[in-house]
């Protein structure tokens, strides 16, 4: 046989079992996924009938979805821009060569070392009403008036779940950004700062839009978190107190395994899925349009 | 780039107020965990322990030991084999293209933002089927593929950072293979692509929660994220053991962290 055909086939081969077992879990699961929405299938029971959209408009009409919904995008709108800027702050603080910068980055960066599951067990501990860190400080401060149930408080718990992620990652925000700063050519400034340019006018003219790619980065990732936010918020109050803080995942998981309603579930799933690549999608293809 | 004199002050200021805000919940936790239930509530959360006591620590490992071993396990196997399959699939695309290939490569990608919910009912369904179903088995297997499009996306970037083509090109004219190739030019070459994809699946296998929640039951199967979730449901308001329990798990990935966040961070800076 021709050996450049062989090596062909070799590449294929040593590729094809990765391949195959992968694209079975992630598109073909997807596939069923989508086709177990389509029937009225429930918990272990072999048996289900085809039943078209009739999941998709129960799920319509159900105010439980609109409020998970509601409180999804909540967390996407404030979540995402919100660590993004403290991220980029951070990074134009760290940048002005202070002393210590890698003590204080390997600090900042602490927090995203954990498991959501620790996460939400640190802050239900900060948050706890009556022995908690945040209303004891607070008293100790004098600011006992600023006191407050936070989590279990419905009017505030999702604002506290998000302060809580942002906690998280905005050190790896920072880092990102630092990272885009730190690529940029030293020459482009050297030249701006002899023509002059204050260091707000550097920032704003020279350096923040060459971090373009940093805040693509940025936002794919943290993108992707918020749509993960499933184990922080199981774990903190499941989604308590009532619905106010259930967002699609929560609403999907109790479906499913609470409720034993499997094609229901499948259906909120569908949506995550619709969810996250409207976002992904174009900037996958802007990418590797080339 | 440096600012005036005098605002350096209030730099470093802020950056001391964004570290005590980052360090605020673990010195609060690590304190906790060292007290006794009735120090807990006599003293303030953030004050040290007058007398540190490692009961709470000792308890909460007792019911953490388990799920420790598990862990250790799932990370094990999970591990080696995505990050194997990873590096394969990396070398191909990186430097054995052919046409179709960078769509397979996409297709790869688009794998990391598909949302766990989607596979959770099928993946049940699939377990259940093969008696795997509540055991730590159906773990195993799933962690060693859930990595893989992680790894591949890892080892394709550093090795198209890493490795110049001309090395492929002077093997193949000596006339070595595919095989050959990724053997005794690529697997060599692969020690820090390798540091960088496993230090990422440790902590992301080790982390995780969804699936051990949706695939294991009874506490000899549990994950030790689970048992931890399940720990922090059974004793409420022992917040010493919650705490306790939370450094246990904790402790790997931030050791990790602390030593090796450099590799961790070329793994995740550019996706």
């Amino acid at each position: 046989m021709d050996p450049k055909k062989k090596e062909k086939i070799i590449t294929l081969l040593i590729i094809l079992p990765a391949l195959v077992s992968i694209f079975f879990f992630y598109y073909c699961f997807t596939g069923w996924n989508f086709l177990i929405s389509l029937t009225d299938w429930k918990g272990f029971i072999p048996s289900y009938n085809l039943v078209g959209f009739k999941n998709y408009v129960t799920l319509f009409h159900d105010p439980i979805f609109w409020t998970s919904l509601k409180n999804n995008l909540l967390l996407i709108l404030l979540f995402v821009p919100g660590v993004i800027l403290i991220g980029l702050i951070l990074a134009v603080l760290i940048d002005q060569k202070v002393r210590g910068a890698n003590v204080f980055r390997t600090i900042y960066l602490l927090p995203f070392a954990l498991s959501f599951v620790v996460t939400a067990a640190l802050w239900t501990w900060m948050y706890s009403p009556r022995v908690g860190t945040i209303n004891v400080l607070l008293g100790k401060l004098g600011l006992g008036f600023l006191k407050s149930g936070w989590i279990t408080d419905p009017t505030i718990v999702m604002y506290c779940i998000i302060i809580a992620l942002i906690w998280q990652f905005f050190g790896y925000s920072g880092i990102i950004f630092l990272a885009g700063i730190r690529s940029i050519p030293e020459s482009q400034i050297a030249a701006a700062k002899v023509d002059g340019a204050s260091s707000f006018t550097l920032y704003r003219r020279i350096v923040f839009p060459q971090l373009k790619a940093s805040f693509v980065t940025a936002f794919i990732i943290f993108m992707c978190f918020a749509l993960k936010a499933f184990d922080f918020i199981w774990v903190l109050n499941r989604g308590g107190p009532g619905y106010s803080s259930h967002i699609l995942g929560v609403t999907m998981y109790k479906e499913t395994f609470a409720l034993d309603k499997f094609a229901y579930g499948a259906a909120y799933s569908t949506i995550i899925l619709v969810l996250s690549l409207v976002i992904v999608v174009p900037f996958l293809y802007r990418l590797y349009r080339r | 780039m440096r600012i005036l004199k005098p605002s350096r002050i209030i730099l470093y200021i802020l950056l001391v107020l964004f570290a005590i805000l980052t360090v605020l919940p673990l010195w609060s936790c690590v304190v906790t965990a060292l007290k006794t239930s009735k120090e807990v509530i006599f003293t303030t959360p953030i004050t040290p322990p007058l007398r540190p006591t490692l009961v709470p620590l000792m308890e909460s490992l007792d019911y953490l030991k388990r799920p420790l071993m598990n862990s250790l396990v799932l990370v094990g196997s999970g591990v080696m084999v995505s990050c194997f399959f990873g590096s394969i699939l990396g070398y191909v695309f990186s430097k054995r293209r052919f046409r179709g290939s960078m769509v397979l490569f996409i297709l790869v990608i688009l794998c990391l933002y598909i949302p766990p919910q989607v596979q959770l009912i099928p993946t049940v369904r699939v377990a259940s089927n093969l008696g795997l179903h509540g055991n730590l088995g159906s773990l195993v297997l799933l962690y060693m593929l859930f990595g893989i499009p992680m790894c591949a996306f890892i080892f394709k970037t550093l090795y198209d950072d890493e490795i110049p083509d001309s090395f492929i090109n002077a093997a193949k004219v000596d006339g070595a293979g595919t095989w050959t190739i990724y053997r005794r030019i690529i697997l060599p070459l692969s020690v820090i692509p390798f540091v960088v994809a496993a230090l990422l699946q440790v902590t992301i296998i080790w982390n995780d929660f969804i699936w051990g929640l949706v695939l294991t039951t009874g506490k000899v199967n549990l994950p030790v994220t689970v048992a931890m979730a399940n720990l922090k449901g059974s004793f409420v308001a022992k917040w010493n053991l919650q705490m306790a329990g939370a450094l246990w798990i904790t402790l790997p990935t931030l050791i990790i962290f602390i030593f090796l966040g450099k590799y961790i961070i070329r793994g995740y800076s550019g996706m």
